[in-house]
């Protein structure tokens, strides 16, 4: 059975996307029983609540994340690092990103050359939009700059215009 | 053209099985309701499938048969059919599990094809109900006037005007004198109420006396109301139609009409239901909807199939060339393929258990047949078709091809406001405004806000009448469809 990690809704294995409220679910693992901790929103409104002592130390044994590129149906992997940019490189700049979007049409997408960070740690890796030119939104809802937000397995974030969807890999 | 051989007859291949033998009969027979006979003709098509059916299922019979037939010539198939599949492999488990697969139909690079476009054997079926007074008339007479001067000398038009009861305006291969046909055109009235079964029955009688292989041969119903008491009749037909090779469109102007029952009759004929919202676009959809035929390649694709024991298919959606959802059934009626362009079919199979010790399983499989208009070779094929996975014992992880995702993506909006329609029907007004706030975000997300509004108003209509408005529903329903739609699935990519 999988169980969306948005609404909670049970749906049969093999299912891509939650009946209930349309979230898509992790395609790449699948295992006969998938158990994600739930409601989002909850854990967001307790974040906020006491976002100003917030120091979450990444965890070595953490499980290992990737990205989801909605549109080209492309998954990168996160490997190796505690922090990631993304971002699309160009000539004139010295600093590359760690993901770097400019190889799926970035310019085009109005993904900017540092547009954004994702931290890694447990139980939720944390996206940070970093004033970017054309912003990025979280599940639909535009986000502050220079915030870091929780995001988890089946998020989706699009920087400009690109969707990219968080997977957890267990 | 060529000698239909006993196997044509029933769609099937040489080397068919005496149980896809039987199979293909009955399913031919159950479509063509010998019971209900309407006098189209039927009777000598039911009595070939018969004699077909006779001779090939007696194993001696159908030896003796076999010897006769000329060595099977080596041709390549017109269309070449790719199956994908949203996972590589299937893992047991012990509950039920999904699969959904994208079947993507082409034309073969190596087929020579008359590349001009296919005559025409249509029927315009027009409602001259009271309602349809003033400019939605007047817009179907002028629009019929530009299209008979626009016909080509070998294609084959007639017109069929109902309220009450069918009349034949302009009877099939009788276009001679423009002058006095435009004049009874002109001259419709409107007046009565709408019983389509009358107008489909006149229409299809029509089409079937000039249906030929070398034609596309469609009825094209054009209404704004609703019928009453017929609909199981106007089913039945559907059935016969598409088992003569008739397919069914519809035109579907205003607010009144019958969406749920169009789609469905219009589905079991592989043809294309189209809400009109705005007066303005009646000529646009009923000329756009000639040259869809005219352009086609082949008319109706059919998929005779047979699931394996512990498998259903669950749905089964057109994406292209237009996206429609397919009424379930063997067979399945794919409908119409372009001659530029392709056809694709999203299938979802529910499968409730695998037997232990397999090295592969076989999902379903049957025979896709079709007919191309005037091919120089020859018009009818059937290819086998066959879903099959590998059975892992461990999940081989790999995400689903884009185009599965995509597209489930966007049908999954359009199921979400399908079921808020089923929840009001029954009365569970929390649940279906639960799922219409779901679909207002996901709309809303995808930067669909025109679509994303009509959602919030019906919320609001739903919270303050416990029910849909009646536009409300069909822009819904034809607005969350239409994201399916190629162009705008490739504009959203750009």
């Amino acid at each position: 059975m999988i169980i969306c990690p948005n609404c909670g809704n049970k749906e049969m294995p093999g299912a891509l996307f939650c009946k209930e409220c349309g979230s898509q679910f992790i395609t790449i693992s699948r295992d006969p029983t998938m158990t994600i901790p739930s409601s989002l929103s909850d854990q967001l409104h307790e974040y906020l609540s006491d976002e100003d002592e917030h120091v979450v130390p990444p965890t070595p044994e953490n499980a290992s994340l990737s990205l989801f590129l909605v549109d080209f149906g492309e998954v990168i992997p996160l490997e190796g690092l505690s922090e990631y940019t993304l971002g699309r490189s160009s000539e004139d700049q010295p600093i590359l990103p760690d993901v770097d979007l400019g190889l799926y049409h970035g310019y085009e997408y109005g993904v900017s050359r540092l547009h954004a960070s994702i931290k890694i740690s447990t139980p939720y890796a944390f996206l940070t939009d970093f004033d970017s030119a054309n912003g990025t939104q979280l599940n639909g809802q535009k986000i502050s700059p220079n915030k870091p937000y929780p995001i988890t397995h089946g998020d989706i974030f699009v920087l400009g215009e690109m969707k990219i969807q968080l997977l957890v890999n267990r | 053209m060529e000698k239909s051989s006993l196997y044509d007859r029933l769609g099937l291949p040489r080397d068919a099985s005496v149980e896809e033998i039987r199979h293909a009969y009955r399913q031919l027979v159950l479509r063509l309701h010998p019971d209900l006979n309407l006098n189209l003709g039927e009777t000598e098509l039911f009595i070939d499938i018969q004699q077909a059916y006779e001779h090939l299922s007696d194993p001696k019979r159908k030896a003796d048969y076999d010897k006769q037939l000329p060595e099977p010539r080596e041709i390549v198939s017109p269309l070449s059919i790719t199956t994908y599949y949203s996972q590589p492999s299937l893992i047991r488990l012990s509950e039920p599990q999904l699969l959904y697969s994208l079947l993507d139909f082409k034309l073969h690079p190596d087929t020579s094809l008359l590349m001009s476009s296919t005559p025409l054997n249509i029927s315009l079926v027009v409602d001259c109900s009271t309602s349809m007074q003033g400019i939605r008339l007047d817009t179907v007479k002028l629009t019929a006037i530009d299209l008979i001067r626009q016909l080509q000398p070998n294609d084959i038009f007639s017109l069929v005007k109902f309220n009450d009861w069918a009349e034949l305006l302009i009877s099939a291969g009788s276009l001679s004198e423009l002058k006095s046909t435009e004049m009874k055109i002109q001259l419709l009235q409107a007046g009565g109420g709408t019983e389509i079964f009358k107008g489909l029955e006149m229409g299809l009688s029509q089409v079937n006396q000039f249906r030929s292989n070398n034609r596309v041969n469609h009825i094209i119903l054009i209404t704004d109301g609703r019928t009453y008491g017929d609909e199981v009749s106007c089913e039945k037909l559907a059935d016969q139609s598409s088992a003569l090779g008739i397919g069914i469109s519809a035109l579907g102007i205003g607010n009144q009409w019958n969406d749920k029952f169009l789609d469905h009759i219009t589905s079991k004929t592989g043809g294309i239901c189209q809400y009109i919202s705005n007066i303005s676009d009646i000529r646009s959809s009923i000329l756009g909807e000639i040259s869809r035929l005219g352009s086609s390649l082949t008319e109706q694709i059919t998929f005779n199939y047979l699931p394996s024991q512990k498998v259903e298919l669950l749905s089964a959606f057109r994406l292209q060339p237009d996206s429609s959802p397919l009424v379930l059934g063997s067979p399945l009626i794919f409908g119409n393929m372009p001659r530029l362009g392709a056809m694709h079919i999203l299938l979802e199979f529910l499968i409730k258990d695998i037997p232990a010790k397999l090295a592969n399983f076989t999902l379903a499989k049957g025979f896709i047949n079709y007919e191309i208009p005037r091919h120089i070779i020859k018009t009818k094929y059937v290819q086998r078709i066959i879903f099959e996975r590998q059975i892992s014992r461990e999940l081989i992880q790999e995400a689903p091809p884009p185009a599965i995702i995509n597209a489930m993506a966007l049908l999954s909006l359009y199921h979400m406001q399908e079921r808020a329609r089923e929840e009001v029907g029954i009365g569970d007004l929390n649940s279906a405004i639960r799922h219409m706030e779901s679909l207002a975000g996901n709309l809303s997300k995808k930067g669909e806000y025109d679509l994303a509004q009509t959602v919030k108003d019906e919320i609001a209509n739903l919270k303050r009448n416990q029910s849909f408005s009646e536009n409300g529903e069909k822009r819904l329903k034809y607005g969350t469809r239409s994201l399916l739609l190629p162009a705008r699935i490739e504009e959203g990519n750009a």
